[in-house]
């Protein structure tokens, strides 16, 4: 070894904070205070026993200590430092006598210590790097980058029994244990200086200390690229959302859907399981990965390659026309907002002319958390509340300043915002805990009616306006269809209707002004393109039409574009054409020629088959006959026939586009009902702007509360056999 | 129980050292049933920490404080106990494997064993299979050893351990449990030891129904 440099002037540094830290007391327990009694009383006799010493040398790597990390003769820094022999004796002392409470504060007290000394070393390691003009690559430490022998090899090269009076066992460890050791690589350029602890790759996730070194993301979307930082032990998918790069994750994040894909176009990503059950070997090796399940160690470069859904086609409307008539000066503004699962709709509202003058629809940026209400709960109850509350503020503060742009209006002459949306969106937004709602028996924080202050909900003074919630009826029937509700003349009308969203909830109602009775269905995201193979959003190449003769389907696509998959009117069209040309038995059997690789629908730009497989009859099966019983049991118990029912209105963006006679092909909606279907479109959304309109919504809303009723299918004695009964095709 | 008995255990929960002594005085004094007040007041109330530590309700500081707590009751208690009723769920010999110096969660996983009513016997740390052995030898009562090990690269020294204990003639009166840092239930089983915790609230709990 060329040179040694022994470090003796250290502080004896014990922050209080790290101490705590590392036992993991916080400042609400009820044993703080006993805790601080405890730490002040031992910190003086502690640093008594605290002898800190260091040893930094420039040596080369040996034979034995050669791995992915190191090569052989590489030039490197071992350090070495311990705080000495004294102090584990000392916290031994207490743990003899059966002080635990003493001997776990001086264990942490001595790593305090030692961590501490990690400032000054680092001073010294600037210093001899500045004389030598090298800088320092990577810090490494056994056994998380190099195996434990480098502890032998650093005691060896630095002499410690000598300089430091330590000694090491036959399994690599050190005593006192409170000893630590690094191997610093060297490199010629001498501004880069990465010698700190870096916890990236430690497997203790759970650990007080935690600290990770930054690492840099480059992402290349098509011409634009950009740069993230991630700070955290993180996959690519939740570095990206928390920086605001939205992604889509249709599964929530859990290797499932493949729809993050990204290409590692420099850098290392470890293969993962679910990268092998989604790639081929070719796709394996050209870099694909899923970015949900990847955890980037260093500076990485990837290509996103996820879909164009600028295209994608979201209902704002609600059939009215939205026409503005120049001659009318108004009052002041409200703004009516629909917070639907996938997709946000918004329209200012005039004072004066009681009329929507501007909208704006934009994508739930929260789907970066997962598809469906259920993994937005999930993800919420796992930790990430905040970030979920902040996706959707800042979402809504997009669409509020959209509209108020578009109009050239100041942010004052803003007054009230009325919100529809379902009962988890609803918690999400108000920062609600989710933890009852994913559980039987489904409790909700505050379903009624909320009224706050902007700068409550939103968490800014952009606006000082009253945000009002609509109020659901329960965890499954939310503000959304009470809206929706409101928007049909549920209050008023004497004749009875229906009303069917179509949406994951598949929430459904029959009522008229007496009485009203809802429930929820499992209908899951089918019919919005998702658990489907080539499932997808509304989005430009989505197929939407379907045709099939001889054999051969002839498609169309949202914008012309050439396909990229099928979107849920797409799924519908294809089920009913496969029914009528008998491609599938009543059964839901897909004839033999098509049973394994699916049906044929069209081809991708590159090629790639977008086929209609077996497995997504089966899909379709669920949810058209969870939807369909749903529907009966709701006629049953309300005690009408289908005859009795005046109207029946679909909401939701899917219904409005709904090709209502394929509909009743697959036997979603009974032959019955011909006739009497009205698309509402987006009645959250209408419901939202009546309650700003109206005069007494107020009051209405509240009769619309008073007389429903909710009934739970999964407690109905014939949804079962109606649910059985219809997964067959007539 | 006897409310006096349940503020004991109240105070042992909240780690209240100073206030236990004398309310263990206090239900002593009612005519409580000295057993009983180990069991239901502080035996039982350091399995509620333990589980409230397990859920991550509590952290290591409250469960310290506990268990501090309970000794100071214990000493208050211990003269009118009959002879062997605070280690009355058997005795125990914990030990870090030979090579590996670490104490502290083996250390934690002692008084958390301790707390919930065995008799520990503490080898420390760095302990040879035969010092192991010898000490069974001398306490043939023993009914569990537990064995730490801290790094990877002590595992195969506990494997040598746990061999040697699985060879030796009194190994059908003993149960073998493992823990430490880099230890899964998978080596667990590979080794044939009989089972594994993940951390000191765990262990308690499965002494106990290893000795069931």
């Amino acid at each position: 070894m060329e040179q040694k440099i022994k470090i003796t002037k250290f502080q004896k540094k014990i922050a209080r904070e790290t101490v705590f830290q590392l036992l993991n007391c916080k400042e609400d327990s009820p044993t703080y205070q006993q805790m601080k009694e405890e730490f002040e009383e031992l910190l003086e006799p502690v640093k008594e026993k605290l002898a800190p010493e260091a040893v930094i040398g420039f040596g080369k790597v040996p034979e034995e200590l050669v791995c992915d990390k190191l090569k052989l003769g590489e030039d490197v820094i071992y350090v070495l430092a311990t705080v000495g022999k004294e102090v584990s004796r000392f916290s031994s002392e207490f743990f003899d006598e059966g002080d635990f409470l003493k001997g776990m504060l001086i264990d942490a007290m001595a790593d305090a210590c030692l961590f501490a000394m990690d400032d000054e070393i680092e001073d010294e390691l600037k210093r001899v790097c500045a004389q030598r003009h090298i800088g320092i690559v990577s810090r490494l430490e056994a056994p998380e980058d190099i195996p434990m022998a480098a502890q032998k090899a650093a005691f060896d090269q630095l002499e410690g029994e000598k300089n430091l009076g330590i000694s090491i066992s036959p399994s690599y460890m050190y005593d006192p244990v409170k000893t630590s050791c690094q191997v610093m690589r060297v490199s010629e350029d001498a501004t880069v200086f990465k010698a700190q602890h870096n916890c990236r790759k430690c497997k203790a996730k759970g650990c007080t200390m935690r600290n990770i070194q930054p690492i840099t993301i480059t992402v290349q979307n098509k011409d634009k690229t950009f740069q993230i930082v991630s700070k955290e032990y993180e996959t690519i998918l939740d570095a990206m959302n928390k920086q605001g790069a939205y992604f889509s994750a249709v599964c929530g994040g859990k290797g499932n859907c493949g729809k993050c894909k990204v290409r590692l176009l420099s850098g290392e990503l470890e293969i993962t399981p679910a990268d092998k059950k989604h790639f081929t070997q070719e796709e394996l090796d050209k870099g694909y990965r899923l970015a949900c399940r990847a955890y980037p160690t260093d500076d990485i470069t990837i290509s996103m390659t996820t879909q164009d859904e600028s295209g994608f086609s979201i209902q704002v409307g609600h059939g009215t026309q939205e026409e503005e008539d120049s001659r009318i000066t108004e009052s002041g503004y409200d703004i009516a907002i629909d917070i639907g699962t996938t997709t946000l709709a918004f329209q200012l509202v005039g004072k004066t002319s009681k009329k929507p003058v501007a909208s704006f629809a934009t994508l739930n940026r929260q789907r970066a958390f997962g598809a469906d209400v259920i993994s937005r709960i999930q993800a919420s109850c796992d930790g990430k509340k905040a970030e979920l509350q902040k996706s959707i503020q800042e979402d809504l503060m997009t669409g509020i300043r959209a509209l108020i742009q578009e109009k050239e209006i100041e942010p004052s002459q803003i007054d009230r915002i009325a919100i529809g949306g379902n009962t988890t969106m609803g918690h999400l937004l108000m920062g609600f805990s989710c933890e009852g709602l994913g559980v039987y028996p489904f409790t909700p924080v505050d379903i009624g009616l909320i009224e706050r202050p902007f700068q409550e909900v939103l968490g800014n003074t952009y606006l000082d306006a009253t945000v009002i919630l609509l109020p659901g009826i329960s965890t499954y029937v939310g503000g959304d269809i009470v809206s929706g509700l409101y928007d049909c003349d549920f209050g008023t009308n004497e004749k009875t209707a229906l009303l069917v969203d179509l949406g994951t909830n598949g929430e459904m109602a029959i009522g008229n002004c007496q009485r009203i009775i809802t429930t929820s269905t499992a209908a899951g995201p089918a019919f919005e393109g998702g658990n489907i193979s080539w499932g997808m959003g509304s989005v430009q190449g989505a197929i939407c039409n379907v045709k099939i003769e001889d054999g051969k389907a002839n498609v169309t696509t949202i914008g012309d574009k050439p396909p990229v998959g099928l979107c849920g009117t797409g799924v519908i069209e294809t089920m009913a054409e496969l029914i009528d040309h008998e491609y599938v038995d009543e059964t839901g059997r897909l004839e033999d020629e098509y049973f394994e690789e699916g049906f044929e629908l069209a081809k991708t730009a590159e090629g790639k088959k977008i086929t209609f497989t077996q497995q997504d009859v089966r899909e379709i099966q669920l949810a058209k006959s969870a939807v369909r019983a749903g529907i009966e049991v709701l006629l049953r118990r309300f005690g009408v026939t289908y005859d009795q029912v005046d109207a029946v209105y679909l909401a939701g963006g899917f219904g409005y586009h709904i090709n209502q006679e394929k509909s009743m092909v697959i036997g979603l909606i009974p032959h019955e009902f011909d006739g009497k279907i009205k698309a509402v479109g987006n009645s959250s959304l209408g419901g939202a702007l009546r309650y700003l309109t109206e005069e007494n919504a107020k009051e209405e809303i509240h009769r619309i509360l008073e007389r429903s009723a909710e009934i739970d299918l999964s407690q109905d004695a014939d949804f079962n056999d109606l649910y059985m009964e219809h997964m067959f095709f007539e | 129980m006897s409310p006096k008995i349940q503020e004991v255990a109240d105070l042992v929960a909240k780690g209240k050292a100073k206030l236990v002594g004398p309310a263990v005085q206090a239900a002593l004094d009612e005519g409580c049933d000295p057993t009983e007040i180990l069991n239901g007041g502080m035996i039982d109330a350091m399995a509620v920490v333990g589980e409230k530590f397990k859920n991550n309700e509590i952290f290591v500081p409250e469960m310290l404080v506990a268990a501090r707590a309970m000794k100071k009751g214990v000493e208050v208690l211990k003269p009118h106990l009959s002879a062997g009723s605070t280690g009355a769920m058997g005795k125990l010999i914990i030990a870090t494997v030979a090579g590996d110096l670490h104490d502290i969660g083996k250390n934690l996983v002692a008084m958390m064993i301790e707390s919930a009513g065995f008799e520990v016997i503490d080898l420390g740390v760095d302990v040879p299979i035969e010092k192991i052995i010898e000490c069974y030898k001398a306490n043939p009562d023993t009914k569990i050893i537990c064995l730490s090990a801290l790094l990877t690269t002590t595992m195969p020294s506990m494997r040598d351990t746990v061999a040697a204990l699985n060879e030796s003639d009194f190994r059908s009166n003993i149960k073998i449990m493992v823990g430490g840092a880099p230890i899964t239930q998978e080596f667990a089983d590979e080794i044939g030891a009989d089972g594994y915790s993940e951390d000191a609230a765990s262990a308690a709990t499965l002494a106990k129904n290893l000795v069931k």
